[in-house]
């Protein structure tokens, strides 16, 4: 008999019936087979008992008087005993269930380590191995530099993995907090792009990044988990695709449908990443949330990966309140779709009326980008002009100069049909002068062309993808000449009021033209007639007050040469820090040599060039202004 | 023109006699050696005089430029023509730092006549830099070619006022930077043909004619049909659209037509430029197949005369057998049936340029010849591609091939004794793994080292007014176009079969160990088998370069035990540790010193032999 059958038989009432009086002894006359059960005793057993203690303490009896002598005791079949094994048994079930859970974790957690195992064996192999073979080439600089860059790069990913460990362990426990701050949705998308972008260029990948509707970008979340999200989902399409595929991401908002969900401050995030890669089957569709799943072609394609990142960004889906859709078929790619409610930071919004009935410039060749700007600039009531090559837009420029109706700014776009950006943008630099906003709207990395840009003239940058307000708030900044906060802003840091300038030349024409140019950048610029008015002028200056000194070369009383000599010698701090640019017509590498020998920094050819001044001071002044 | 403007002209042309008179045949070696060595200080007179001339006179007028006067003004302009008239060439690089200046001062002046006609000269200066960048990939020279197409277009777009503008010169200069926004290289031959169509049809049209009667339109517009008629792509690949071809068509036989008149007044063959372009528009448009025009071209090359020194006659023997093999490159089932003909006429080529009067000093000789070096055909019979860049150093840049061979030799000598020290010093190159012998190891890369020495200048033919004929030491922008003959030659080498071993010596030479500097960034050091050939050219080429050869250019001249010294220094950033070590054995370097002197000494008398024996070459 089972056990759970024995308990419920255990459970019947057990009926006694007993005689007993003053003048009759104690005696049972009738137990039935639950009383028998119940006392462990035979019927006969029963009948020969004398004394009521014989019937055992645990069973509790109910005595109903019969008549003066006859009672019938009903035992109770609340037994301590038995509920207690019953209990017993009902735990024993549960710590199976528990033991079967823990051995299928165990399994999971087995297989987990298999694979991790694998993961970060590959990265710690190599910085091993590359540690071995820097010490063994401890004096080849370039080849110890090489095993530093791939220590670096495993470093890196091994860093990931354990991040990964450590989040799903966070997510798991509850120890996971969520943030509600205020961010820019710009900036967040901004920061993804730039994340995932090389990656994307590395494996030859067209990744198209688009921007919908939008409705608010200040808004109040947990952008860095967010991130965590978008740069995860992408990077799994970067890796699942094999080289030279598509991906498409794409950002909109839309207001909440659900009227329960209606809050005025509330407005749904929508991220769809589309690629055309690998794909994935029915059946590690419906496991692919659960932690240290991978599919199993994704192991043998060697792909590296915890099998955490989606159950993170699950996780954080939930936790966030948003949702989450896949579509997906094995060869055929894969369409993530994420949704998230986020509380709207409402309109902190500068106006942009200023702006309305300008002209701006645009040129760029691909439709949607220069579509785009079109569309941010119509909206506001400004007018567009556009050009899909460089040549047109020097003749549209030169033309519109001539008749009075420059454009208030020309933007340039990521590639124009005849020539690199730059060119165009050196170029109008010179043709157009020192005042004319020429911003740039790209793609690419700010921090690795922010140098060439400078050199070309660019007064500022937007990045793609593109977002109104970044472009509408750089253009009225420029505009206005107030400068915008921001590292990508050169404009920003062409703001160097408070920085002091000596510009040390001889002929008066040559000084008003090179003030004029330093008047549009804010600098206080002093002027020196000569060598030795100039070696006076530092003299006499507290320390550190000239961040810059422009010097000419060929000038009577002292030369620039000597000048620089004797600044440097003087005992004084900043005479060896200060900056000095030489500003000559010489322009033989060997003056150039002469001009770094006498101490001078670097060498700006005469009549000055207005590009490379501008790089000067950028370069120069920008980083004072840091400091 | 000014006194020290003159001098200087006549200076300039006195370098470029000299490089004529140091390569005249003498009775003996001895004497030529002398002449030679004469000639060399003769041109570092001339070249430090230059530099006085220009920092005396020329620089501090560029300095007060904004307030110079009419006179100064005028004779700076003139200087600057006759420095580059548009077709002959003393000094570009000072051309266009002169028009730079002057564009500077009527863009402050906003002089918009003046402004107009410093675009156009600034154009034309650039698109000279452009043409000795013929031949290199087209992103690596597109700055040059985007800077002059940026000036002219700057220049045309002032065609909307023509009927404001009074002077007849400034129009003439919008008209003509219209038609010279087409020139240079283009990244689809549409783009090219669209530019000149638009240009044809601005000439074409009464309106402005009206407006400028007395401009010679005639001139202007069969000028632009001869820049169309030059538009026709050699490459398939690259083919026209219909509209083109039609475009082109037109052109060719509006030139044809007149050439042929013109040839038949003075009872001759239509000359044979325009005759080829007038078949291969026939190809192009379906009305020949190519092995037609392949036969018209051959038709064309044999009636060609041997002593026809003119520049039909330089282009009928040495531009069309390039056309000839641009064809049989794209073309390459062509070339069996043709490997004869081909090899016979290289022979013809040869036999021209050996018997070419004064050919070292010949512009459009050069010209061809450096567009058949692009385009060569390799073929059993044939002379080797090494034995064609080897004979145009000899003959036109005699000091880079006295450097290359001095270069070469020396790596020779410290191959040999790095391979002493240790046998697998070279074995990351499969060529050289392979050999076991040891002495037979050590020929190949002594071999090896020679040729890399000999080739990794090669990409300086091309840029011959910057090494060969420099006048004066460079300026900033000279020596950033001087950079790009690493890619040019590397580019080349890569291209033949036969000297490709040679490419990454040539590319990467200038490359700093570390890969902290240097040039270019498409060398990767140690993601090249040959890099240990390529530290060794590197330091041996700088070790020269600094202690002999680059004095002209950058100034800068060190005895040999200097350049020792400081090439230890840099060793581990800019040399190969393991190279500088060993330097620093002093009987090593006194050797290597040896070498170097041995070395040129021997190039020279290959130089001389050369002159004596022009028929060899």
């Amino acid at each position: 008999m089972d056990r759970e059958k024995r308990i419920g038989a255990e459970t019947k009432k057990g009926y006694l019936i007993v005689e007993s009086g003053p003048d009759r002894p104690f005696r049972i006359l009738y137990a039935d087979r639950a009383a028998c059960d119940m006392t462990g005793m035979s019927m006969d057993e029963l009948l020969a008992v004398r004394t009521p203690g014989a019937v055992p303490e645990y069973l509790e009896s109910i005595p109903v008087t019969l008549d003066a002598s006859h009672r019938l005791w009903i035992l109770n079949t609340t037994d301590s005993r038995l509920e207690s094994e019953a209990e017993l048994i009902r735990m024993n079930q549960k710590l199976e269930e528990a033991l079967n859970a823990a051995e299928a974790a165990n399994q999971a957690k087995s297989a987990f380590l298999s694979n991790m195992s694998h993961d970060i064996r590959t990265p710690m192999n190599a910085i091993a191995g590359m540690t071995s073979i820097a010490l063994s080439h401890i004096d080849e600089k370039a080849r110890v530099q090489d095993c530093l860059h791939k220590i670096q790069t495993a470093s890196a990913h091994l860093m990931s993995l354990v991040n990964d460990v450590l989040d799903i362990s966070r997510i798991d426990s509850g120890r996971l907090s969520l943030n509600e701050e205020l961010f820019s949705l710009a900036d967040l998308i901004h920061d993804v792009t730039v994340i995932v972008r090389p990656q994307a260029a590395q494996k030859g990948h067209s990744m198209k990044m688009e921007i919908g509707q939008i409705y608010e970008e200040s808004l109040i979340g947990d952008s860095l988990r967010l991130r965590q999200i978008f740069v995860n989902i992408i990077n799994n399409a970067i890796k699942y695709t094999p080289e030279g595929g598509n991906i498409q991401v794409r950002f909109s908002q839309y207001q909440a449908r659900d009227k329960a969900q209606d809050a005025k401050d509330c407005l749904w995030l929508d991220f769809v990443c589309q690629d055309d890669g690998i794909g994935m089957s029915r059946e590690f569709l419906e496991r692919i949330f659960m932690p240290f799943e991978r599919a199993s072609n994704f192991t043998m394609s060697k792909i590296e990966g915890t099998g955490l990142g989606m159950s993170i960004v699950k996780s954080l889906t939930d936790r966030m309140g948003g949702r989450i859709e896949i579509e997906s078929k094995e060869g055929a790619g894969s369409r993530f779709h994420i949704e998230f409610p986020l509380t709207v930071m409402p309109g902190n919004r500068k106006p942009w009326n200023a702006l309305a009935g300008k002209t701006v410039l645009i040129a760029e060749s691909a439709d949607p980008l220069a579509e785009k700007m079109e569309i941010c600039l119509q909206e506001e009531n400004i007018r567009t002009g556009r050009v899909r090559n460089a040549l047109d837009a020097v003749a549209w420029l030169t033309q519109a100069k001539s008749e009075g109706r420059m454009p208030c700014a020309l933007l340039l776009g990521q590639e124009l049909d005849d020539m690199p950006v730059f060119e165009l943008a050196a170029h109008v630099r010179q043709s157009a002068g020192p005042d004319f906003p020429v911003i740039l709207i790209s793609e690419a990395d700010w921090a690795q062309m922010e140098y060439r840009a400078a050199r070309a003239g660019i007064s500022a940058f937007v990045p793609c993808p593109l977002f109104k307000s970044r472009l509408l708030d750089t253009l009225s900044n420029l505009l206005e000449g107030k400068p915008e906060d921001g590292e990508a802003d050169i404009t920003a840091s062409m703001d160097y009021s408070g920085c002091h300038v000596l510009l040390v030349e001889d002929n008066e024409l040559n000084q008003e033209i090179a003030l004029e140019m330093l008047a549009g950048s804010g600098v206080h610029a002093e002027v020196a007639d000569n060598g030795a008015d100039a070696l006076e002028k530092f003299k006499l200056s507290p320390e550190g007050y000239y961040d810059l000194i422009f010097m000419d070369v060929q000038m009577p009383v002292m030369n620039g040469y000597e000048s620089t000599m004797h600044i440097r010698t003087l005992p004084r701090p900043d005479a060896q820090e200060v900056w000095i640019v030489a500003m000559t017509a010489n322009a033989f590498v060997e003056d150039i040599r002469t001009a770094r020998e006498a101490g001078m920094n670097e060498h700006l050819a005469k009549p000055v060039n207005l590009e490379q001044l501008r790089e000067i001071l950028h370069r120069q002044l920008g980083k004072a202004k840091k400091e | 023109m000014e006194p020290y403007q003159e001098e200087y002209i006549a200076n300039l042309k006195e370098i470029s006699g000299l490089a004529a008179e140091s390569r005249q045949e003498l009775q003996s070696f001895d004497a030529f050696l002398e002449k030679k060595l004469a000639c060399k200080k003769r041109h570092e007179q001339a070249v430090e005089r230059n530099m006085t001339l220009l920092r005396e006179n020329l620089f501090p007028l560029l300095d007060r430029l904004f307030e110079a006067d009419g006179a100064e003004l005028a004779n700076l302009t003139e200087f600057a023509g006759v420095l580059f008239d548009g077709r002959n060439e003393l000094d570009i690089g000072l051309f266009c730092q002169i028009h730079r200046a002057l564009l500077s001062r009527a863009r402050v002046q906003k002089d918009q006549n003046a402004m107009i006609c410093e675009l156009y000269w600034l154009g034309i200066g650039y698109n000279s830099l452009c043409s000795k960048l013929l031949g290199l990939d087209y992103a690596a020279g597109e700055r040059y070619t985007s800077q002059m197409r940026l000036c002219f277009m700057e220049a045309a777009a002032y065609l909307k006022y023509f009927d404001e503008i009074s002077d007849s010169g400034t129009k003439g200069y919008i008209l003509r930077s219209r038609a010279n926004v087409s020139l240079g290289q283009f990244k689809s031959p549409s783009e090219k043909i669209r530019l000149v169509k638009y240009t044809l049809q601005i000439l074409q049209d009464k309106w402005y004619q009206e407006k400028a009667p007395e401009l010679p339109w005639s001139r202007f517009i069969y000028m632009t049909h001869l820049q169309m008629a030059a538009s026709i792509s050699r490459s398939r690949e690259k083919a026209m659209t219909p509209e083109d071809i039609a475009a082109v068509m037109e052109s060719v036989y509006v030139v044809y037509d007149q050439q042929w008149a013109q040839a038949k007044e003075n009872g001759q063959h239509p000359p044979v430029r325009a005759t080829f372009s007038y078949d291969s528009i026939n190809y192009y448009c379906g009305l020949n197949t190519l092995d037609e025009l392949l036969h018209k071209m051959e038709l064309l090359m044999d009636r060609a005369e041997e002593n026809d020194y003119s520049p039909d006659g330089v282009y009928a023997m040495i531009s069309l057998p390039a056309f000839y093999c641009n064809f049989l490159q794209e073309n390459p089932e062509k070339l069996p049936e043709r490997t004869e003909y081909l090899e016979s006429l290289y022979r013809r080529a040869s036999a021209y340029v050996a018997g070419f009067p004064r050919a070292s000093e010949n512009e459009t000789l050069f010209f061809a010849l450096r567009q058949l070096m692009l385009v060569f055909v390799e073929t059993k019979n044939s002379m080797s591609y090494g034995t064609l860049l080897e004979r145009l150093l000899i003959r036109f840049m005699p000091e880079t091939y006295v450097h290359s061979c001095t270069v070469g030799k020396a790596a020779a000598a410290f191959c040999r004794v790095l391979l002493g020290e240790e046998p697998g010093f070279f074995d990351d190159m499969d060529f050289i793994r392979e050999i076991t012998d040891f002495r037979e190891k050590e020929n190949a890369v002594t071999d090896y080292a020679r040729k890399c020495g000999l080739y990794h200048d090669t990409g300086k033919i091309g840029l011959t007014n910057l090494y060969a004929l420099t006048a004066r030491q460079w300026f900033e922008d000279e020596y950033t176009m001087a950079r790009l003959h690493t890619q040019l030659g590397g580019e080349r080498l890569a291209n033949q079969l036969s000297t490709k071993r040679y490419a990454p010596v040539a590319l990467g030479h200038h490359v700093w160990y570390d890969g902290s500097s240097g040039y270019p960034e498409t060398y990767v050091r140690l993601e090249s088998p040959y890099r240990q050939m390529v530290d060794i050219i590197g330091l041996m080429d700088w070790l020269d370069n600094v202690t002999y050869t680059s004095y002209l250019y950058t100034g800068m001249q060190k005895t040999f035990e200097e350049a020792v010294q400081e090439a230890a220094l840099l060793g581990g950033k800019r040399f190969s540790p393991l190279l500088t070590e060993r330097l620093m054995d002093k009987a090593l370097s006194e050797k290597l010193e040896g070498v170097f002197k041995d070395s040129r000494r021997q190039a020279c008398r290959q130089l001389y032999e050369a002159a004596k024996n022009p028929t060899l070459q």
